[in-house]
């Protein structure tokens, strides 16, 4: 990326802005960093799930006997070794059940769980366990969970006082403001389509990992989790032990992306640990974690009215997500990812009906872009048909109707906190965008507008050693998007001490203050600013040394970046610290907090903390005879406020893009008509490799330091993912002339789309095998 | 994984009394990167795996043989890919063994192993069927050689008799300059199993072999002497119509998640016209003087 | 369950002697028995690469290679990259580049890229994005890895990176191909 001069000043070597290498990076580099699956075990107990090969079945009968007869095994845990009512979680609504409760209501739902001393006792007793079932009739698609007749995936017992609860509707979200009727009238051209989004998974190289153990007169638990904190409240209510007595261990995860949010099968093993009095290890296989986590699917209908110079003047969306059999976070994706699907336009008349809709699916949940893949990806591909209808350069309608800095476009809603048009104008002339591409090729270009959270509550404690070294303490997960070392970063540069003199300790609810949790994009904010109240606690505490051992009067001193102002001299923080300290040493501790305040009134709880803004150009060539979509040039352009570290900023950026481009062109569920997914695993569900990226990449950050994080970082990590899809499909579009509105942009279905006559079932002759 | 016995004899002769005894319940294991998964994912269990790798009469070289490139039984796609003389003789079999999954994957598997495998999107069978290959199985009862198109049965089922192991692919050499090459189908630009996977290869008598996988039960070689499918001068059009005689054999999967009938059909249609070209392309480079 | 049979191998220079079960893999064989856990598991079907080792100076799935058949070779994986204690040329590129994010793919693409330089010293781009095409990284730092390949490759004469002249660095970075080149501020000493 171009890291432009406009931030003024050189960065400082390894300090705020600079490209500091990452905290944890040699431990990545040399396969000591420990994840989960790393972490000693040698007198564990293995578990592995048991699963029956259906959607959905009853349960008639489970004979553990065989399985309990193979040497080694210790337990094998099925739901009548469960208290009554079946124990239930989940950060929205209890309804997951710790194992399937009569039903299984998803393809590989855990309905039994064998702890062994081996891995091998353990699979061979899983393969024992004779599981008496009768397949039932399972709702998989949205059309089918919506028909009339489908069956209920939840039982309206679990819904009491829900209106909804004879439906599949989990909840219809209903958003809007002016009077999309009235507004009708005033449009020149209406375009209307139907887009579709499938089910596709968050594929972290690292596998979900688990233990449990009894620990002390409480539990330990280690989870690949990106919310240790929220892990803590679940073990502890499901197994009624204060949070003091629940010590939730979470090495950083092996990626993340959102599906290591919530918890999925630390309470099982909770009941396992403390069934044995063992240590108990669950470590899924890829295969499972298709199983564990996937995003929602969605269709979404967009009707959007224009003028006939390009200003919108209604927007009439209405999405159904299709979320699997327990709500998890799915149905705040739905939520979120609706609220803001006008996208970052002023548009006088809107309206937004979105439904999260149940199904006996893998429950879905958090994904990088949290629900707002699904509407950018319909509302961005409308708007790119719409600029074809009304002959307007797309970029262009897309500066006609982006607000300025600071003007408000969703009501009672946090205002543009961004120049976003010139990380539109960026973009453009990054790629050129004025000069046609060669001749067969297309462009396609797409804005992303995400909210950051809306809700927070970091806490971080900062220690300035005797030596002026520093450890922090902060509660998130570093999952790779590379927290350490932007909290490192801004210590030492607070504090004064370099970049390898300070430690970050996380991971550990018993001695790391709390952290609502990781997600969002918000740590670099939250958590980031949580971290620099540390250090001005800090700083504060040195100006008084300062006061006190210069004996000159405080509004004489300043502590700032590293250095102690006096009046007519600068001091290092550490010659002050030392000093101070005295002969008995110790240390200087801050607490520094961060919090965005909850709204009740706001539809969302609250408003956002900043918003995720980027702006996506691609130039694609197709080849016409074989639906292959080759990406020429990809140029992705994120407003971060302010980077604070350029090189993970990039890293941000392109791995968002290169995951856009996975469900853009590649990725989705297959299901076979029971609603078993067919592609399980890594064979037959591909996402990019190295040969699959673009053949030239640029990303690009705009710093307006206008963000709220600190120096004016916004949050970023998902802005780049958010446009892909619209802007693959435009330029498709440009190159063909086809518009394409389903994902993925799969070879065979731009071939469908380009060759709809030869795309037609064969005709029997050819059919038949010789 | 479940449990199995491992051997790993030294001569031939205790492998091929192994797998006698065995049957079913023995397998030959050579590159493992098909055998392993599917001992792992449980759907082949038995009761021995008999490691070919320690056998003092197999190995891993390419020898020129009396008229023949002869492949060993553990010769590994990543050998193949670099051998000169594949390169300049056999350049669709060199294509093909480069496709064959990654960098790992080509480190270990063997061109016989894609063979005995049988599976029919094996992206060396139709280089392999298209140059002529000779099968060379030894059993019990001796050593035998059979063409390649008598090999395969349908998916994962070869003619192999019980006791039989494959140890030795010999490609004839080229009796004249020819022009020959290697495409594919597949959903991602990296390694994947291919869709359509199709070799070409035409000589100066105007002989055009065509050969191609993944359209049906197993791979299937077809040949055009009327000498107009090699003819440079005979448009796309009126060739798609004889490919298509050609491509009567396909009969893809109606099930297969990785691409549906209608689309294998159009891509191996695609392939075939891509293919003649090149291959023409690449013979009237050759002939140039 | 099966008897143990022996195994004998050298692993990162050390030769080992232990009893292993025949079905296990030389993954399970590294992380389980020898405790090596560098070497990482995600797929176990060959398409990851996250447990790539070297095998006898060849690279290979260590997830689709039987224990058993290891006995008598020499495996290295990443743990045994550094020598003495100090930092191939690519794991400092690996470094500099900012490539490793979450880092699980982090080893078995060190392991593909060593063992592509041993290779082809001096890769064109193609050439590595074919070399590591069998290592998945899902936090999709390929841009940075592949730099980090060709930074190593060039600084592989000089030996040290850190005492490498930036700029020149950079400039060559950036006459790489013609993707994005990597300007000089995102080299500027750390
Ligand atoms: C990630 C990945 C990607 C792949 N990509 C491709 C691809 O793109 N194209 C492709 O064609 N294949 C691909 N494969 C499949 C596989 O790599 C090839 O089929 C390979 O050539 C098999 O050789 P092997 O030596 O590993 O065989 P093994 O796994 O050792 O054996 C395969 C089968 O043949 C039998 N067998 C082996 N040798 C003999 C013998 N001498 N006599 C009798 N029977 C024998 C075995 O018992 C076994 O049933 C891929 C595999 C993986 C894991
Ligand atoms: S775990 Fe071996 S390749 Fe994925
Ligand atoms: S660094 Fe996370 S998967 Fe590659």
């Amino acid at each position: 990326m171009n890291v432009e001069d406009e931030r003024g000043a050189a960065p400082r070597a390894s300090g705020v802005g600079a490209t500091a290498p990452r905290v944890g990076g040699l431990e990545r580099v040399t396969g000591r960093q420990e994840y989960v699956a790393d972490l000693p075990h040698a007198d564990a107990l293995r578990v592995k799930l048991v699963t029956v090969d259906a959607a959905r079945a009853r349960l008639k009968a489970i004979d553990t006997r065989s399985a309990l007869a193979v040497p080694g095994v210790r337990l094998v845990l099925t739901a009548a070794d469960l208290p009554r009512p079946m124990p239930r979680f989940g950060p929205q609504r209890r309804d997951r059940p710790v194992l399937a409760d009569r039903e299984t209501k998803y393809h590989g739902e855990p309905i039994a769980a064998v702890a062994a001393e081996t891995v091998d006792a353990a699979e061979e007793a899983a393969g024992l366990v004779r599981v008496d079932y009768e397949e039932l009739p399972a709702v998989h698609t949205i059309a089918g969970s919506l028909a009339p007749d489908a069956p209920l995936v939840q039982d309206p017992s679990l819904r009491p006082g829900d209106p909804l609860a004879n439906s599949n509707v989990l909840r219809e979200h209903r958003y809007g403001w002016g009077d999309v009727g009235a507004a009708e009238a005033e449009a020149n051209v209406v375009i209307e389509g139907t887009y579709t989004f499938p089910m596709v998974t968050q594929f972290a190289i690292e596998p979900h990992a688990f233990m449990a153990a009894p620990f002390g007169d409480g539990i330990a638990i280690w989870s690949s989790i990106q919310h240790p904190y929220w892990l803590q409240r679940v073990i502890a209510d499901l197994t009624e032990l204060p949070l003091s007595k629940v010590r939730v261990f979470a090495p950083d995860p092996g990626g993340a992306f959102g599906g290591k949010q919530h918890a999925k099968y630390e309470p099982l093993l909770a009941f396992m640990a403390r069934k044995t009095g063992r240590l108990v290890r669950l470590v899924l296989t890829l295969e499972e974690t298709f199983q564990a986590v996937r995003r929602g699917a969605a269709q979404v209908r967009v009707r959007a009215g224009f003028r006939r110079d390009g200003t919108l003047v209604f927007r009439d969306i209405d999405a159904n997500y299709l979320i699997g059999a327990y709500a998890d976070i799915a149905d705040r994706t739905v939520a979120k990812g609706s609220y803001t699907a006008n996208g970052p336009y002023r548009v006088p008349a809107v309206r937004i009906v979105a439904r999260s809709v149940l199904s006996h699916t893998v429950p879905s949940t958090a994904f990088r872009g949290f629900g707002n893949p699904q509407q950018i990806w319909a509302v961005e591909s409308n708007m790119n048909e719409a600029a074809r209808l009304l002959e307007i350069d797309p970029l262009e309608l897309r500066l006609r109707n982006l607000p300025r800095p600071g003007e408000a476009f969703i009501p009672h809603e946090t205002p543009a906190d961004g120049d976003w048009a010139m990380a539109v104008s960026r973009a453009g002339e990054m790629i050129g965008w004025q000069q046609r591409p060669s001749d067969g090729r297309g462009r396609g270009i797409a804005v992303g507008l995400k909210s950051g959270p809306t809700t927070g509550l970091s806490y971080s404690t900062v220690r300035l050693l005797a030596d002026g070294s520093v450890v922090i303490h902060a509660g998130t997960s570093d999952m790779g998007q590379g927290a350490r070392t932007i909290f490192a970063q801004i210590a030492a540069d607070e504090l004064g001490a370099p970049l390898e003199w300070v430690t970050v300790v996380m991971g550990d609810t018993a001695v790391v203050p709390y952290d609502q949790q990781t997600s969002a994009s918000r740590s670099s904010v939250l958590m980031g600013n949580a971290v620099l109240g540390a250090c001005r606690d800090i700083q504060a505490k040195i100006r008084a040394m300062a006061v006190r051992l210069e004996g000159v009067p405080e509004s004489d001193v300043t502590v700032d970046r590293g250095e102690v102002r006096l009046a007519d001299r600068i001091l290092p923080v550490r010659d002050v610290l030392v000093r101070g300290l005295g002969r008995l040493g110790g240390e200087v501790i801050g607490v520094g907090e961060a919090r965005k305040e909850a709204d009740p009134e706001h539809p969302l709880g609250g408003t956002s903390a900043f918003y995720e803004f980027n702006c996506t150009a691609v130039e694609v060539d197709v080849d016409r005879e074989t639906g292959d979509v080759t990406v020429m040039r990809h140029v992705t352009v994120s407003d971060v406020g302010k980077a604070l570290n350029p090189l993970q900023v990039r890293g941000q950026d392109e791995g968002a893009a290169v995951m856009g481009l996975g469900h853009t062109l590649m990725e989705h569920y297959i299901l076979d008509e029971a609603g078993r997914i067919r592609n399980l695993g890594a064979i037959d569900y591909r996402i990019p490799t190295s040969m699959d990226l673009p053949m030239r990449m640029e990303s690009d950050a705009i710093e307006n330091a206008d963000g709220p994080g600190p120096y004016g970082a916004k949050g970023m990590s998902e802005g780049a993912l958010l446009p892909v899809a619209p802007a693959v499909a435009a330029a498709v579009c440009d190159a063909t002339g086809v518009a394409v509105r389903e994902l993925p942009l799969s070879p065979e279905r731009v071939w469908k789309a380009l060759h709809p006559s030869l795309a037609r079932p064969l005709d029997p002759v050819e059919a038949t095998p010789r | 994984m479940r449990p199995f016995e491992y051997e790993r004899p030294s001569e031939l002769a205790q492998a091929t009394s192994l797998l006698a005894e065995y049957g079913p319940e023995a397998r030959p294991l050579a590159g493992g990167t098909d055998l392993i998964i599917r001992l792992r994912d449980g759907s082949l269990r038995p009761r021995v795996v008999v490691d070919m790798k320690g056998i003092d009469e197999l190995d891993g070289d390419i020898r020129d043989d009396d008229g023949y490139l002869r492949f060993g039984a553990l010769t590994t796609m990543t050998d193949i890919a670099a051998d000169s003389r594949v390169r300049r003789d056999y350049p669709a079999l060199a294509e093909s063994a480069l496709f064959v999954g990654s960098v790992q994957i080509r480190n270990r598997a063997t061109l016989v192993g894609n063979m005995c495998n049988a599976s029919p999107a094996a992206d060396t069978a139709p280089a392999l069927l298209a140059y002529g290959a000779l099968i060379v199985a030894t059993g019990p009862s001796g050593t035998r050689h059979l063409p390649l198109e008598e090999f395969f049965v349908r998916s994962g089922v070869t003619t192999l008799a019980r006791g039989e192991l494959v140890v030795a692919i010999e490609l004839p050499r080229p009796t004249s300059s020819r022009g020959s090459v290697h495409l594919r189908r597949t959903r991602r630009r990296g390694h994947d199993l291919a869709s359509v996977t199709l070799a070409c290869a035409v000589t100066p008598d105007g002989k055009t072999r065509i050969a191609y996988g993944s359209v049906g039960p197993r791979p299937v070689l077809a040949i055009d002497d009327s000498g107009r499918l090699a003819d440079p001068s005979l448009p796309d059009t009126d060739k798609a119509g004889l490919l298509d005689r050609l491509f009567a054999g396909a009969s893809p999967s109606p099930t297969s998640m990785r691409a549906s009938p209608e689309y294998r059909l159009a891509m191996l249609r695609v392939l075939g016209l891509r293919g003649v070209k090149a291959a023409i392309d690449r013979l009237a480079s050759a002939q140039a003087p | 369950m099966t008897n143990r049979r022996p195994l004998e191998l050298t692993v990162n220079g050390r030769s080992r002697s232990i009893e292993v079960l025949a079905h296990h893999t030389l993954l399970d064989v590294l992380r389980e028995d020898l405790g090596l856990t560098g070497t990482k598991e995600c797929c176990l079907v060959g398409e990851c690469g996250a447990c790539t080792v070297l095998l006898d100076g060849h690279s290979v799935d260590s997830c689709l290679v039987l224990g058993v058949e290891a006995d008598g070779a020499s495996v290295t994986t990443v743990e045994g990259l550094a020598v003495d204690g100090r930092l191939s040329p690519v794991q400092r590129s690996f470094l500099e580049t900012g490539a490793a994010q979450c880092g699980f793919c982090i080893p078995g693409q060190l392991v593909s890229a060593h063992a592509l330089l041993t290779d082809a010293p001096h890769p064109t781009r193609a050439q590595v994005e074919e070399g590591l095409a069998g290592n998945l990284c899902r936090c999709a730092g390929y841009e940075q890895i592949i730099e980090a390949v060709l930074m190593a490759a060039d600084a592989a004469d000089a030996d040290a990176i850190a005492d490498d002249d930036l700029a020149a660095r950079s400039a060559r970075l950036r006459a790489l191909g013609d993707r994005a080149a990597t300007p000089d501020a995102e080299l500027a000493p750390q």
